[in-house]
């Protein structure tokens, strides 16, 4: 549970160094994606159980991994679809109104 | 500047560490989660318990799930309400499209699959409605976009209205629970055709329920990549 929780503290490290150094908006994007993904593998990670099976019943199981996080990751990933495609959307526009993707360049207003 | 960022990303992940590494593993199941495991075939007849918590235990929260997913599309369309047509106007060559033929209906099926067999089986109507999704971009893609506007099923304006009656008829299910005198969305109390758990016509709702979020994803997912790649 410790390697994981590096692991997962690392993907997350990953994720926020791209939001906060990079100027590129798409880099920015991909850094919130895979902060998500961070956000995934901690949800499912913490809902594993020892020797657990998958959470669909056949019968046989004697442990089963908890259910609920994983629908709730479920959730969380299609909304992280429609954000990243949102955000990305508002990226097309902003480039079409100032020719460019670094943030230190969009200050001005253009008509 | 750089140097900065990873100093203060250093200090975050130790504060994250420090704190995350106090979250006890967790030996058995929650009450709630045993409650799911225990009696989750007996009160919904899905074996696939992830799909029986998302669409009859937690059937409310998908709801605004699918609807989060009618605003990015809705955004969608306000943000790109004019025309632009990219370069793949007229498709790729006559290779990729004959490839293409060949196994789109092989796609549409396995979507098709995901989709109907979501309570028996992992999977479910995100899950094949983004498969589906997949291959209508796809088919933009090889064809070019005309083709798409033309003909198929996932031409633009029939997209919108498939996303609409994904909608109508998640919320006419959930309307049924109530009109029968139970709660909003609820599954076996309402009537709904119970089954054997893990036969295809099984679990009350919850197919209906993977139906129509299916077709609202894979519209909504269409109409995205659509107003992007430039259609009206």
């Amino acid at each position: 549970m410790k390697f994981t929780l590096v692991f997962i503290i690392v993907i997350m490290s990953i994720g926020l160094y791209g939001v906060l150094a990079k100027d590129n908006l798409i880099k920015k994007v991909i850094g919130i994606s895979i902060m998500e993904g961070a956000v995934f593998l901690f949800l499912v990670s913490y809902g594993y159980r020892q020797d657990g099976a998958p959470p669909i019943i056949t019968g046989y199981e004697t442990r089963i991994v908890d259910p609920v996080p994983q629908a709730l990751t479920l959730t969380a990933i299609v909304i992280g679809a429609s954000t990243t495609a949102l955000m990305l959307g508002i990226i097309i526009k902003i480039f079409n109104n100032y020719k460019t993707l670094e943030t230190k360049e969009i200050r001005r207003l253009r008509g | 500047m750089k140097y900065y960022c990873v100093l203060l990303i250093a200090v975050l992940s130790l504060v994250l560490f420090l704190s995350l590494q106090d979250i006890p593993v967790a030996q058995d199941l929650m009450p709630a989660s045993s409650h799911y495991v225990n009696s989750g075939v007996r009160d919904t007849g899905a074996t696939n318990l992830v799909n029986a918590i998302l669409f009859d235990y937690r059937g409310f929260d998908t709801l605004g799930e699918a609807t989060v997913i009618f605003a990015s599309a809705a955004a969608f369309k306000m943000l790109f309400s004019h025309k632009r047509i990219f370069s793949f106007r007229y498709g790729l060559s006559p290779i990729v499209k004959t490839g293409m033929g060949i196994y789109s209906p092989f796609i549409f099926i396995f979507g098709i699959y995901v989709i109907m067999a979501g309570h028996i089986s992992p999977g479910g109507g995100f899950q094949g409605g983004v498969i589906i999704a997949s291959l209508s971009i796809l088919l933009t893609l090889v064809y070019g976009l005309w083709y798409k506007v033309r003909r198929t099923v996932f031409s633009p304006a029939i997209s919108s209205n498939i996303e609409s009656i994904g909608g109508f008829l998640f919320l006419g299910i959930g309307l049924t629970g109530i009109l029968t005198g139970n709660y909003f969305l609820s599954n076996l109390d309402a009537g709904f055709f119970a089954g054997t758990p893990g036969h295809m016509f099984s679990a009350g709702s919850i197919p209906i329920l993977n139906i129509a979020s299916g077709l609202k994803v894979a519209a909504g997912l269409s109409i995205i990549f659509y107003s992007i790649a430039g259609g009206e």
